[in-house]
């Protein structure tokens, strides 16, 4: 379609046609082209992402009466009463305690995991398999699995605490040993999924380098410090902005946790939000808690920006 | 850059041995627990100490899953949603892509930060408007609710993926097919298409993936009994106090099967798009 001849010749032969005949016989300008392919993506994103988005900017503003929530008036109230809701803020610096500590986990744990992914052995199916499963597992049925592990009773965990000689753990029942068992579970989920982007960094530095460097006398030590965690550098990039923008969001594993009776201090924003929104059906004020959850992530996302893209140019 | 093994000394390459045994283990230990747990009865669940392996293994749970709850209705539920989304999504982002990979175009680089940021969006806080949305066209208790929002979703890392393959296809291909006089969309059909198979697959597999698993939307907008997915069905076993973990097990397991065919069947293809459309993403 680049050669000139291709691109005039049938132009001229259907000059006046309607586009739908050039459509039909498929000599459309790329720019139509385009704009044809692209649109149902663009209606879709707009109807799905950008129009509630702005929806939402929209229904923080509807107050509800506390005492007849049918009366509904429009004022800047939801937010006077976000900054004075308690169980809102706690959520919010509780969201970006178990992000921080989940993304963390999930770097240190999944880079050796990439790393060992990477190496040519007679295993590599089963070791993709095994990086797979985590990632592919549904969230909720991670988060139920991990609750049933970390019974107090009857669970796995305990049980081999109590045969290596330590106390049980009420691992669920105490807020911040649930708590750790909660960032646990999620680093076990999402550790692979950091383990897969990295690997995909690793395979396209070439071997070229680090053999130079073996022959240049250089440890292995060396070798990953100085060449493989520096290229590294777009892969970890990646596989931070989506890692972190994913664990704000987290809904799925605390929900399991607390319907299999943990701790109710487990409560995320996003679990705030759906509360508000399904269980209290006070849609101003979840969309205003929302708001709050999306300021978060886009704070976030502008810092990692201002952080990564210097050095990436 | 593959990492060579056989040049290591052996004990390098015991320490490598244990590092793999460990990943394998660390990646499949929670699914053999529930696997054991899902044959076990209540009674022996109630043991202390526990059993590892059930004393007189019974399957008789996986009976009584579909006995306590329209579990299969829930499993076509699921197959009919995610099916019907991944299809969706996938012709739609095969669109997309095309024109991204091959047609000149003059906001390229904002399409694809727009597509990028798309599939960062904190979907949580969309719950609100969309369940507005969805009761509003009366597509609440319909597979309507789940399978546009799940296409949508899925849109962005499909584009990706499908985006990298059509890039990998090499472009004289298509020129050369259109000189031996096959229309822009016989080249497609005949050139394009068989090539970018593998990519369309991997897209597939992705989106279906997503849409199998998803939770919350599908707990918010489908609440009739017959219209729920596996995932809210896992969670209906649970009483406020009782937990029959045999019994929610066994609907654990059922649940992720298809998943698990999907991995063993295609694991290297789902890696390979993973892998491209994240970091050129």
């Amino acid at each position: 379609m680049r050669q000139p001849g291709l691109e005039t010749a049938p132009r001229s032969q259907t000059r006046g046609a309607t586009l739908f005949r050039r459509f039909a016989t498929g000599n459309l300008k790329d720019s139509e082209l385009a704009i044809l392919l692209l649109a149902p993506s663009a209606v879709l994103l707009a109807g799905i992402m950008l129009y509630p988005m702005l929806n939402v900017f929209l229904m923080s503003l509807r107050v509800q009466n506390t005492l007849e929530p049918s009366i509904v008036t429009t004022s800047f109230e939801n937010f006077a009463r976000l900054f004075s809701d308690k169980r809102f803020l706690d959520d919010f610096t509780r969201t970006i305690w178990f992000g921080f500590l989940t993304v963390t986990g999930s770097f240190l744990v999944g880079l050796p995991l990439a790393l060992l992914a990477n190496l040519e052995t007679g295993w590599r199916w089963l070791v993709r398999v095994a990086l797979l499963l985590p990632w592919a597992m549904p969230q909720i049925i991670t988060g139920t699995m991990f609750a049933w592990m970390f019974n107090s009773q009857y669970g796995v965990f305990n049980d081999i605490l109590v045969r290596l000689g330590f106390e049980r753990i009420y691992w669920l029942i105490r807020p911040d040993s649930a708590t750790v068992a909660l960032v646990l579970t999620v680093i076990w989920k999402t550790s692979s999924f950091v383990a897969l982007i990295l690997l995909g960094g690793l395979q396209s530095i070439p071997l070229e380098l680090s053999e130079a460097a073996q022959v240049d006398g250089a440890t292995g030590t060396q070798i990953f410090w100085r060449i493989t965690l520096p290229l590294l550098r777009p892969a970890i990039a990646v596989a931070l902005i989506f890692r972190t923008l994913s664990a704000l969001q987290v809904f799925d594993i605390p929900y399991a946790f607390m319907s299999a009776g943990a701790s109710q201090s487990l409560e995320t924003l996003g679990v705030y939000v759906q509360k508000q929104t399904v269980e209290f059906t006070d849609f101003g004020y979840g969309s205003t808690v929302s708001l709050g959850l999306f300021a978060l992530s886009l704070v976030i996302t502008v810092i990692y920006l201002r952080f990564i893209r210097p050095e990436e140019s | 850059m593959n990492t060579q093994v056989r040049d290591k000394t052996i004990w390098q390459r015991i320490m490598i041995v244990v590092a793999l045994l460990v990943l394998v283990v660390n990646g499949v230990y929670p699914l053999v627990w529930i696997f054991l747990t899902s044959i076990k009865n209540e009674l022996e669940l109630t043991q202390v100490p526990i059993t590892y392996f059930p004393q007189t293994p019974n399957f008789g749970n996986y009976a009584q899953v579909f006995q306590a709850q329209p579990f299969a209705r829930f499993f076509l539920n699921s197959l009919i949603i995610s099916s019907l989304s991944t299809i969706l999504c996938v012709t739609i982002a095969a669109f997309a892509a095309y024109a991204l990979a091959r047609l000149r175009l003059r906001y390229r680089r904002t399409i694809s930060i727009i597509i990028v940021a798309a599939s960062m969006f904190p979907i949580v806080s969309l719950i609100v408007p969309l369940f507005q949305i969805m009761r509003g066209f009366g597509w609440l208790n319909t597979y309507w609710s789940l399978v546009i929002p799940y296409a949508t979703f899925s849109l962005p890392i499909s584009t990706l993926v499908l985006t990298a393959f059509f890039q990998g296809i090499p472009e004289d291909l298509e020129s050369a097919a259109m000189i031996d006089g096959c229309s822009r969309f016989g080249a497609l059909w005949r050139i394009i298409v068989p090539l970018a198979a593998p990519g369309v697959v991997t897209a597939a597999i992705l989106a279906f993936v997503n849409s199998w698993n998803e939770f919350l939307l599908a707990l918010t907008f489908n609440s009739a009994p017959d219209m729920k997915t596996v995932p809210v069905g896992v969670m209906l076993y649970q009483g406020e106090f009782t937990f029959p973990w045999p019994l929610i097990s066994a609907a654990i397991i059922i649940t992720i099967i298809p998943i698990v065919v999907l991995i063993l069947v295609f694991q290297r293809r789902i890696i390979s798009g993973l892998t491209a459309g994240g970091v050129k993403g």
